[in-house]
């Protein structure tokens, strides 16, 4: 279903006035991410990990090589892939219900249906007392479980989620973290995730995906064998650790010229 | 964007009368005492001093009324103006053509621009098309075609409605165009990425997310239809504010010209007020965050 493969995937941005030759963003990338599995992408600044998402969401088309989803090729974007975005993309006209609701309005789902998974995506994420609140009433961490819950009625086979706690707070993204996870464990969606910070990576992901500097390719896959439900006391596992050992050595071995 | 917690920020926490114990009982000034009132008690107190100022300048310094007239001559004179009118036409038959002609004007202005602008603002090639003329045109002051239009279309209605129709339709197709180009990519695809179509991600996401812009233009080009109409009536019309201040000024009769003057600036507030409105209730979103 959810099934993500990228084959010999290739994206050079042609010369601009400010590049005076082309920028070869992301070379010959193939991985596979099997449904229903959380795999986080990690690499350093400018790697093209955003790149990377965004030919899988159908933002952009990859220059060389297939992206296919499911059973079928990726052609543009499409609410089967729901992005969910690092800056809150909410409409901040709408509240907090007409926001998830716009896209199943949209594609002309009846009323009763969507107001029905409405309200329970609303719960899921725990935002029962705010469906009638405005985007700039409401926390950081809020906003993007509205983008969460706006992304999950629609039903995704997969979940795109691009660094999306990055600019929480501390606490904040520990929630955050265990909540994706909840919800994750309910609806069962696939789930790539960019992030900058091992630990998540470690903590949300059945797999780590670590992406070499540009011309980003996709450089070593971590497995991550603590099963789910996991819980904080994961963080502080001789086993984790060790892990985050192994990405952060690969992660700096790429900053090495660069920086 | 705050969010050291998960708090809603709406909903303040309750003021507790543990509070106000902790702080020594103390003598609270005047200011403190009135809170967020004192604001427009100051702003009537400015108001307030400047009447006096003028009753000082004309009653005691004994500023003749040829150059000021003081407040009893003028307050006796918008009498007469309102029982009488002025030129043998009532006060409101010349406001009523100012207003006819301003909103004339400036609806048909923003109602083109408007369009015009959002489509400089979505595609490229009509902005490169259109940008090099409405930016040629810009900076001259409207003022400096009244005499072409007059030259072109007489001094009738149509030259003066040509003037604001211009004017307006300059400011506000500058700033939608702009709304629309700062609509954030993230925006335009999370629509596309719902599965939006073209008309919907332009009607649902993009006019919508542009609205701040587009209303500041309209704002903009507001007053400045109301400032030129008063040019263009000062030149030629036989009815109107500006021809008021015009006509008194050409016969000396100086509290005629004061009434006209504030006839004109106590309107252009009205609009003001009356535009600020609209956009905060448009723009309710827009909140403080």
């Amino acid at each position: 279903m959810g099934t993500i493969v990228l084959e010999g995937v290739t994206k050079i941005y042609p010369a601009t006035v400010r590049d005076a030759s082309d920028v070869t963003a992301v070379e010959n990338v193939d991985f596979k991410i099997s449904d229903c599995e959380i795999v986080c992408l990690v690499g350093p600044s400018g790697c093209g990990k955003s790149t990377v998402l965004n030919m899988i969401a159908g933002f952009e088309q990859p220059s060389a090589g297939r992206i296919t989803v499911g059973s079928t090729p990726v052609s543009g974007a499409g609410p089967d892939r729901m992005v969910v975005f690092q800056s809150p993309a909410l409409f901040g006209w709408m509240t907090v219900y007409e926001n998830i609701v716009f896209g199943p309005k949209k594609q002309g789902v009846p009323r009763a249906r969507y107001q029905a998974e409405a309200k329970r995506f609303i719960e899921a994420v725990g935002l029962g007392d705010f469906a009638s609140n405005y985007p700039y009433q409401l926390s950081g961490g809020m906003r993007q479980r509205v983008q969460i819950a706006r992304a999950l009625v629609n039903r995704p086979e997969v979940l795109l989620m691009d660094e999306p706690f990055g600019a929480l707070d501390f606490q904040t993204r520990l929630l955050m973290q265990e909540l994706l996870l909840k919800v994750w464990s309910e609806f069962r969606p696939t789930i790539m995730f960019i992030t900058h910070d091992v630990d998540e990576a470690i903590f949300l992901g059945d797999r780590v995906y670590v992406m070499s500097r540009r011309p980003g390719r996709l450089k070593e896959q971590v497995d991550v064998p603590f099963p789910k439900p996991r819980s904080m006391s994961m963080l502080t596992d001789p086993a984790f650790i060790s892990l985050k050992e192994r990405v952060l050595q690969s992660i700096k071995e790429e900053l090495g010229e660069t920086t | 964007m705050p969010a050291s917690n998960e708090a809603a920020v709406p909903s303040r926490p309750p003021a507790t009368e543990a509070d106000a114990p902790a702080v020594p009982a103390r003598r609270r000034g005047l200011g403190e005492r009135l809170g967020e009132s004192k604001y427009p008690l100051i702003s009537l107190l400015a108001i307030g001093a400047m009447l006096l100022l003028w009753a000082f300048v004309t009653m005691v310094l004994g500023v003749s009324a040829r150059v000021l007239p003081s407040p009893p001559e003028f307050f006796a004179q918008l009498h007469k103006l309102l029982e009488n009118g002025y030129a043998g036409q009532p006060l409101r038959v010349h406001i009523g053509w100012s207003l006819l002609r301003a909103m004339t004007g400036f609806t048909l202005g923003v109602a083109l621009a408007i369009p015009v602008g959002l489509l400089m603002g979505y595609s490229r090639a009509i902005n490169a098309a259109l940008q090099p003329i409405f930016g040629f045109f810009r900076p001259i002051p409207p003022i400096a075609f009244i005499p072409l239009m007059i030259m072109w279309f007489g001094i009738g209605e149509l030259s003066k409605i040509l003037l604001i129709f211009a004017a307006s339709f300059n400011y506000t197709v500058l700033n939608s165009a702009a709304g629309m180009r700062s609509v954030p990519v993230q925006l335009v695809r999370a629509g596309v990425n719902l599965g939006l179509t073209r008309r919907q991600l332009f009607t649902d996401v993009m006019l919508p997310a542009a609205m701040p812009s587009i209303l500041t233009g309209v704002k903009t080009s507001a007053a400045v239809s109301w400032a030129i109409l008063v040019a263009a009536e000062l030149i030629a019309a036989q009815a109107g504010v500006g021809f008021i201040i015009m006509d008194a000024g050409t016969f000396f009769r100086i509290s005629d010209v004061f009434i006209g003057i504030i006839i004109v600036g106590a309107i252009g507030l009205v609009i003001e007020l009356l535009i600020s409105r609209i956009e905060r209730r448009l723009l309710h979103w827009q909140g403080k965050g």
